[in-house]
């Protein structure tokens, strides 16, 4: 029954190569992931921080700072793979998104919400008061963000519970991988955002920054990712076992391709405990804090290949007799790739000039 | 049409409509804003006038606050919306232009990087790497609009490409340049009306005159760009969508007074802008607001208009709203529409009233709810049996001259000869429109019923 509800084909064949959009979804959801786990795992980080000592102050006065600019990058970099998900997986995306179709366009507003929170709450910080509870509203939006996104992913990745979810749309969270899932993401973001907080205490204090401060910031986000990692170690291994039994042991059957990505992240969480458990002063050990971020954002990346690949293994049986057209359309996949290159590097060019330019002694600002 | 249907008591269309139309005041006034902002700031660095430039970093932060976060989370928004109420269109467009939204999206990632970065640097960088943020800002978001502009033209006016599905037929559509023209004015007196209201909080009254003038001159040029863009577009649309709400007997009548609303609202608004550029000291907050208020009028009918015009279709000449191809009408009349709408036909419970109902949902819900908007209870309520099998065939009727062609005149859809020229035709086995009619009958209130048959 469950079979006969997953929508045709698109009748229109894909205009490019199927592996260049699955390439252009990896990377550019690499990079929508890095803005996504920074502002979701600052934005917690900060709520549970609080305003009331110093080092907490900046420490969730550097997050908002972040995220001022993170959350537009988070939402401008998720259209690309959106776009490419879409190409490749529209009918079982579409369907999943119909039928939670309230919490999806919810999502909408929860992000509207929580970033003109985040902009209230650097102007009160920047002007010295109190932001506590704007903070926690902004995170609770966040993470129900988070929520939604797991919910519509585990969704589109299960045709069989398609029927049921529509009988009853709250039964959409009655996965047993929802809530592993979704702290292995929310620990993913703590994590990465604790190694930001430390590297930037780190670098304020090198720049002759308050070293008390500086210290108390780049203490608490070597704690945050350490506490973080460790979780993160135990739930990876529940996320892994509550997979439903035919995809785990059909992902477990399908070789190093999947083997070696799922193994690097292990050994890369592994490593990072040890990196952040020899972490006693981080102000004086700021290569290693840097090592520790290094290996956070290492992991993602890994992860974000093990999490596409898991997604093949869970459609495979719905996409056993798919048929794809392919119909590149050469001139403007080139015409996208030059601006794509184009663009990087004006964008970049334009971002450094403005980090680094500054007017001579006795020349007019602009 | 193979795809669940979600229940909306506003109407699917409606919650699109507002999305976008929300989304595309924003957007084009980010757009515009950009223009205006990095013309105003060349003009104050060369003359070195500082009330010049504190208009633009005013608005610099309006810009950020409205256009990087409402435009980006709205535009966003509105392939939600489109995603959920109808998806195999967006499907369809996603697999023919993925490449154009793809190239957009990179001068996305150029236009927020070079906002924030523009408003964050006040102060503290040379006039000249001020300025090439702004003109970066302005080329990017104009080039989003340049490459929207062809996908938006394209579901009202596919071209050539309906017979060649070449991209290039696709995008450089006939409506493409006219519209392009009509959104660039848009933009223009849309950043004009804003940034009237930044320069009417500086408070040397000379300065402030200067500034009103200046932004006048924006909205004056832009009303005027707008208005040539605007017949040009209505001339470089097919007859049979002209026929909709031009002409002595439009067959719309709402899509017609839609047409005099956007040019009644546009004049307005011209005058207000003329005065504006004339009486630049006599310029006030409430003057602003309703001028600002007549732009908005103008472009949200502008935007109602283009939408509605594309009635019956999704895709002009291609896909109905309801989903149906017009490739798919002989096959489906054949095997029935429920061999293909999956999930209508769980609504199939082996009655003639529930395979009504599951006809009803695979080709009236994406546009008719039951008791709200375009509510088919009330629509149906004055129909008895006999009017209900003669509208039902009269619109079978028009899918045979649909699927035949018979009505193609220089390769579009002449709808205007058709029985319902505004709907979708029935598609389906006679047996599926027998029990359409059933279902539809029986949702009759016993009373109407009673009185249509006592008349």
């Amino acid at each position: 029954m469950a079979s006969n509800l997953i929508p045709a084909v698109d009748p229109a064949p894909l205009p490019g190569p199927p592996w260049l959009f699955h390439v252009l979804w990896v990377v550019t959801f690499t990079v929508h992931l890095l803005f996504v786990n920074s502002v979701l795992g600052g934005t917690v980080l900060a709520a549970l921080l609080g305003t009331s000592r110093p080092a907490n102050r900046a420490s969730a006065q550097l997050f908002v700072e972040v995220n001022s600019w993170a959350i537009s990058f988070a939402i401008t970099f998720g259209i690309a793979p959106l776009l490419f998900l879409q190409v490749l997986f529209g009918r079982f995306f579409y369907t999943a998104t119909i039928l939670v179709a309230w919490w999806w366009l919810g999502l909408l507003g929860l992000l509207t919400v929580g970033y003109y929170l985040n902009f209230l709450a650097k102007f009160r910080l920047r002007a010295g008061k109190g932001a506590g509870g704007v903070l926690a509203v902004e995170a609770v939006c966040f993470l129900a963000v988070a929520g939604i996104q797991v919910v519509v992913n585990l969704l589109h990745l299960q045709p069989g519970r398609w029927e049921r979810v529509s009988d009853a749309p709250w039964a959409a969270l009655a996965d047993p991988t929802f809530v592993p899932r979704f702290l292995h993401f929310l620990l993913a973001a703590v994590a990465l955002a604790g190694a930001i907080l430390a590297w930037a205490a780190v670098r304020r204090a090198q720049r002759g920054g308050d070293r008390e401060v500086a210290r108390g910031m780049a203490a608490i986000g070597i704690r945050a990712a350490l506490v973080a990692t460790l979780l993160q170690l135990v739930d990876g291994f529940w996320f892994l076992f509550a997979l439903p039994e035919g995809v785990l042991k059909a992902y477990m059957r399908s070789g190093a391709t999947a083997m070696v990505p799922l193994a690097l992240g292990i050994l890369a969480g592994v490593v990072l405990l040890t990196v952040l458990a020899g972490v006693s002063d981080p102000l004086a050990q700021g290569t290693r804090v840097r090592r520790a971020a290094e290996l956070i954002v290492g992991a993602m990346l890994v992860m974000v290949i093990t999490r596409h690949q898991l997604r093949d293994v869970y459609l495979a049986a719905a996409r056993a007799d798919e048929q794809l057209a392919v119909a590149p359309q050469w001139g403007t996949l080139v015409i996208f790739l030059v601006v794509f290159l184009l663009g990087v590097a004006v964008t970049a060019f334009a971002l450094v000039r403005a980090a680094k330019d500054t007017p001579a002694p006795g020349e007019t600002a602009a | 049409m193979d795809y669940p249907i979600w229940d909306l008591a506003m109407g699917g269309g409606v919650l699109i409509g507002t999305v976008a139309i929300a989304h595309v005041i924003v957007s084009h006034f980010a757009v515009g804003g950009g223009i205006a902002m990095a013309v105003a700031e060349t003009v104050a660095v060369r003359r070195g006038d500082a009330a010049l430039r504190q208009l633009c970093r005013r608005t610099s932060l309006m810009l950020i606050l409205i256009s990087t976060v409402f435009g980006a989370i709205s535009g966003v928004g509105i392939w939600v919306t489109i995603g959920l109420v109808q998806p195999v269109a967006t499907s369809a467009l996603i697999h023919n232009f993925v490449w154009a939204w793809a190239t957009e999206w990179v001068f996305f990632i150029l236009e927020v990087a070079t906002a924030l970065a523009y408003y964050a640097t006040w102060d503290k960088v040379r006039p000249r790497t001020h300025l090439l943020l702004i003109w970066l800002y302005a080329l990017a978001a104009y080039m989003s609009l340049v490459i929207i502009q062809g996908i938006i033209a394209f579901m009202l006016t596919p071209g050539r490409w309906v017979e060649t599905r070449s991209f290039w037929d696709g995008f450089l559509n006939p409506s493409y340049l006219p519209g392009l023209v009509l959104r660039t004015g848009i933009a223009l007196f849309l950043a004009g009306s804003y940034m009237t209201f930044a320069a009417l909080r500086e408070s040397d009254r000379v300065a402030r005159a200067r500034l009103v003038r200046l932004l006048a001159l924006f909205q004056v040029g832009g009303a005027l760009v707008a208005y040539g863009g605007y017949r040009w577009w209505e001339a470089a649309l097919p007859e049979a969508v002209r026929a909709l709400f031009l002409g002595s007997s439009p067959l719309l009548g709402s899509l017609a007074a839609t047409r005099h609303l956007v040019l009644w609202a546009l004049a307005a608004y011209l005058l207000f802008a003329l005065f504006a550029l004339l009486q630049p000291r006599l310029q006030r907050w409430p003057v602003a607001a309703l001028a600002m208020l007549l732009a908005f009028t103008s472009f949200g009918a502008y935007e109602r208009l283009r939408e509605g015009s594309r009635k019956p279709f999704v895709i002009r000449d291609v896909m109905f709203s309801n989903g149906v191809l017009v490739s798919e009408i002989a096959p489906l009349n054949e095997r029935g529409i429920l061999s293909k709408a999956v999930w209508a036909a769980r609504e199939d419970d082996g009655t003639v009233q529930g395979k009504g109902r599951a006809v009803f949902r695979a080709q009236c819900a994406s546009c008719h709810t039951q008791n709200g908007y375009l509510s088919i209870r009330r629509i149906v309520a004055p129909i008895d049996a006999d009017m209900m099998g003669a509208i039902l065939e009269s619109l079978r009727d028009d899918g045979q001259a649909y699927a035949s062609g018979a009505i193609l005149q220089q390769g579009h859809a002449a709808t205007q000869g058709l029985n319902y020229p505004f709907m979708p035709p029935f598609v389906g086995t006679a047996e599926e429109m027998e029990a359409l009619a059933a279902y539809l009958l029986a949702l009759k209130p016993a009373t109407v019923a009673e009185v249509s048959h006592g008349k």
